[in-house]
């Protein structure tokens, strides 16, 4: 019997391989992941290696290159010359976006692994070798491994259960009427909520102050009940609902957005002018539109100077001219966000007696701020938005600001706000008390009204 | 004032608005300057190249290269940063009802203005360096309005190519990042200096500058031009001896005693004529419809682009 021997290349990448998957999987088994068997799979090893890094685009898109490139070679293989030269150069490309991807995975275990920065030479010239060590060698430990997962974990599973709020049977036929139930996204294929049982009715002519430290889902909230981006959910604005006939709602909402997104080579009343003209119905005559920009530009202080350009005005000018292009089209529900940041107190507070003066036309205007003491007199209702320990966005509190103090036994908005915040990021990490708290007391009021 | 099923405004009026907010750019934001920047380049290479431009073969050859890479030039430098450098304003206008087909169409209207300034200022500059534009036209009479509207579909056609890129990128540096592979790509695929086949030569049809240079070549009526490269080619070597004689040089002598050198251009220029540049006016229509294609294949992309601009991350 002939037995040929495999050439030598074949067995030193097949050893090559098994070396990378052996050591690969310990790594997974160090790092928590619960499939390190992944590594032995290829594309979806990078994949599982993104993950667990905390890369997960670099992880798929690596993952995805070694697929192809696989493909590439057994297809130009067998191709003609001139397939086989556009296949070199395509499996080149390749190669190279490969090897930076990989290197920033292989960078970001280093750093996990709290190793030297010279460890990238050993991943780079043996990185079977480089696997196989860090996998077997006792000594090396991830330094961070539950913050990695957590961050991964992170929004997959509402740590509240079970407590949800209580809903009114009939929504409110004047103000806005906020029933979301979940806003979901799928992020590589896994369900992460990002906002969870937030329901409210907020009656005409209030300002609102909606809170939360960074990340609490303040924006999401917005962007939800506005219509932009559409959660599980049920939005009423003065009995219509918001979802079922969008094309119309959003000429009757307005939202001024954190920057100031506005041209600044033309003029304050052309700006203010074009945005009427966009906004307002068709039947609007040009006189009656026109009156209508004097007077949005004389609330807000604007009249004077209002033939200079944009890109001449100060911090506080853009803000109001931000405000100004929403309340020209005069909106039954006015949002703003952060309409304060990078304002001193004293232009903070005009822009905040402007808002009060517009919810004193029978409008609701919903703010969200980070300074909210310096005007809290200002506003009506306080709407409190924490992370559950799931990190799943909730409703923690709704109402009066005094009624929000008591809720949450501190003095001030910023002290409530420290009181929701996660630990990690400096608060007292009570969330989850406090929404279930507020839940028991939806449910009690609800049973209240009912009986 | 609320009426429930009050209707908006249209694309039309939009599209309006928008170019009015444009047209006050252009003399607020500075993009004035396009214009003396683009007289300045045509300025510098017409002086250099436009003295031979429509007399000869190989001047018309160059000249309308060159004339076309000016024209590119300054397309694309009109639009490559109108969008990005706008796109979260936009996603905001967007989200407030604004109609993605307007926008365009309004950047449209408005670079259609600037590349018009632009064409008057290229011939006005050419005619001032002494270009020698042809007199008679292939789809008109006259040859000054042929080259008036090539060179407008091709400033037209590469600044609309310029906005699609600008509707496809995030920012400007990613824009003035890709700008010039796009500019190395219409230099290579023109197929004026470089003998392409196959697939490449077919990638010559979605360049400007080919259809550009075609469309140039032909109002120039290159294929009527005498060729002088053999003329100056042969004299190189008229001092060549051949069994004690410079037979060359006497052939030479004998073809300009006999004053019948302009024949041998003439000639010469006959026996190189190339195809693509004839002045027919069916091929010559088929050469602005390209340009034309490639304006509607940008506009398009840049629409579809720009519909998804909600997915922007915040």
């Amino acid at each position: 019997m002939k037995f040929d021997m495999p050439p030598i290349s074949l067995v030193r990448s097949v050893l090559e391989w098994m070396m990378f998957a052996v050591g690969m999987q310990r790594v997974f088994r160090k790092l928590n992941y619960k499939h390190p068997w992944h590594s032995w799979i290829p594309g979806l090893r990078y994949y599982a290696f993104g993950k667990t890094v905390e890369l997960p685009l670099s992880g798929a898109l690596c993952g995805a290159l070694e697929v192809v490139l696989f493909f590439l070679s057994t297809f130009f293989s067998t191709a003609g010359e001139r397939a086989q030269l556009a296949g070199a150069l395509l499996t080149l490309v390749g190669i190279i976006t490969l090897l930076v991807y990989s290197l920033r995975l292989d960078l970001r275990l280093i750093s996990i692994f709290d190793l030297r920065k010279r460890w990238i030479i050993l991943f780079l010239l043996f990185n079977g070798v480089a696997w196989l060590i860090l996998g077997f060698k006792k000594k090396y430990q991830p330094q961070h491994t539950a913050e990695f997962m957590e961050e991964w974990e992170a929004g997959t599973e509402p740590a509240v259960t079970g407590t949800s709020i209580a809903r009114r049977k009939t929504a409110s036929a004047s103000g806005i009427s906020i029933d979301v139930r979940e806003r979901m996204v799928k992020d590589f294929g896994k369900k992460r909520y990002l906002l969870k049982d937030i329901a409210m009715d907020i009656p005409n002519g209030s300002l609102v102050l909606l809170l939360g430290g960074s990340g609490a889902g303040k924006t999401t909230l917005v962007n939800a009940l506005i219509g932009y981006e559409k959660a599980d959910a049920t939005i009423l604005l003065n009995g219509e609902d918001v979802y079922k006939k969008y094309d119309e709602m959003k000429y009757r909402i307005g939202f001024v957005p954190q920057q100031n997104l506005i041209r600044g080579s033309d003029t304050v009343i052309r700006t203010v002018g074009d945005a009427a003209k966009m906004r307002l119905p068709r039947n609007v005559k040009g006189k009656e539109r026109n009156q209508k920009v004097h007077e949005v530009l004389d609330l807000l202080g604007l009249y004077a100077g209002s033939e200079g350009l944009v890109s001449k005005k100060s911090g506080g000018q853009l803000r109001r001219i931000s405000i100004a292009m929403e309340l020209v089209m005069d909106p039954e529900l006015f949002v703003l966000d952060e309409p304060d940041s990078g304002l001193d107190g004293v232009i903070a507070r005009e822009i905040f007696a402007k808002l009060r003066e517009i919810a004193d036309t029978g409008k609701i205007v919903m703010v969200i701020t980070h300074t909210p003491d310096r005007v809290i007199d200002l506003f009506d209702k306080v709407i409190v938005l924490a992370k559950d320990s799931g990190r799943v966005d909730r409703l923690a509190f709704y109402g009066n600001p005094e009624e929000a103090k008591a809720f949450f036994g501190r003095d001030s908005m910023e002290q409530i706000v420290l009181s929701v915040n996660r630990k990690e990021d400096g608060g007292e990490g009570l969330a989850d008390q406090f929404i279930e708290r507020y839940a028991e007391l939806t449910r009690e009021r609800e049973g209240g009204e009912a009986a | 004032m609320k009426e429930k099923d009050a209707k908006h405004t249209g694309r039309l009026v939009q599209t309006g608005i928008y170019l009015g907010k444009l047209l006050r750019m252009f003399i607020y934001q500075n993009d004035w300057k396009v214009l003396p920047m683009g007289a300045f380049i045509a300025a510098v290479v017409t002086f250099v190249v436009g003295q031979n431009m429509f007399v000869t073969q190989e001047g018309t050859f160059n000249g309308a290269f060159s004339l076309t890479c000016v024209c590119i030039w300054n397309g694309f430098f009109n639009s490559i940063q109108v969008i990005c450098r706008e796109r979260d304003i936009l996603k905001r206008e967007h989200r407030a009802g604004l109609h993605i087909t307007s926008y365009v169409a309004s950047h449209m209207l408005y670079q259609l203005l600037l590349c018009m300034a632009q064409t008057v200022v290229t011939m006005v500059i050419c005619n001032m360096v002494g270009v020698n534009f042809p007199t008679r036209g292939i789809i008109t009479p006259f040859g000054e309005v042929d080259m008036a509207i090539s060179i407008l579909l091709i400033i037209y056609a590469a600044d609309m190519l310029a906005l699609m890129l600008s509707a496809l990128v995030r920012n400007t540096t990613m824009a003035m990042t890709v700008m010039p592979f796009m500019l190395i790509f219409q230099l290579v695929f023109s197929g004026a200096f470089f003998e392409l086949q196959g697939i490449a030569q077919k990638l010559t049809g979605f360049t400007v500058s080919r259809w550009g240079m075609e469309s140039i070549c032909a109002i120039g009526r290159y294929n009527e031009q005498p060729m002088v490269t053999l003329w100056n080619t042969i004299f190189r070597f008229k001092d060549v001896e051949y069994m004690g004689t410079k037979p060359i040089l006497t052939l030479l002598a004998k073809v300009e005693t006999e004053g019948r050198v302009d024949e041998f251009l003439k000639w010469s220029g006959e026996n190189s004529r190339i195809a693509a540049y004839a002045s027919d006016p069916d091929a010559m229509l088929l050469k602005w419809a390209a340009l034309l294609g490639l304006i509607l294949f940008a506009v398009t992309v840049a629409v579809i682009s720009l519909e998804f601009i909600d997915r922007d991350k915040r």
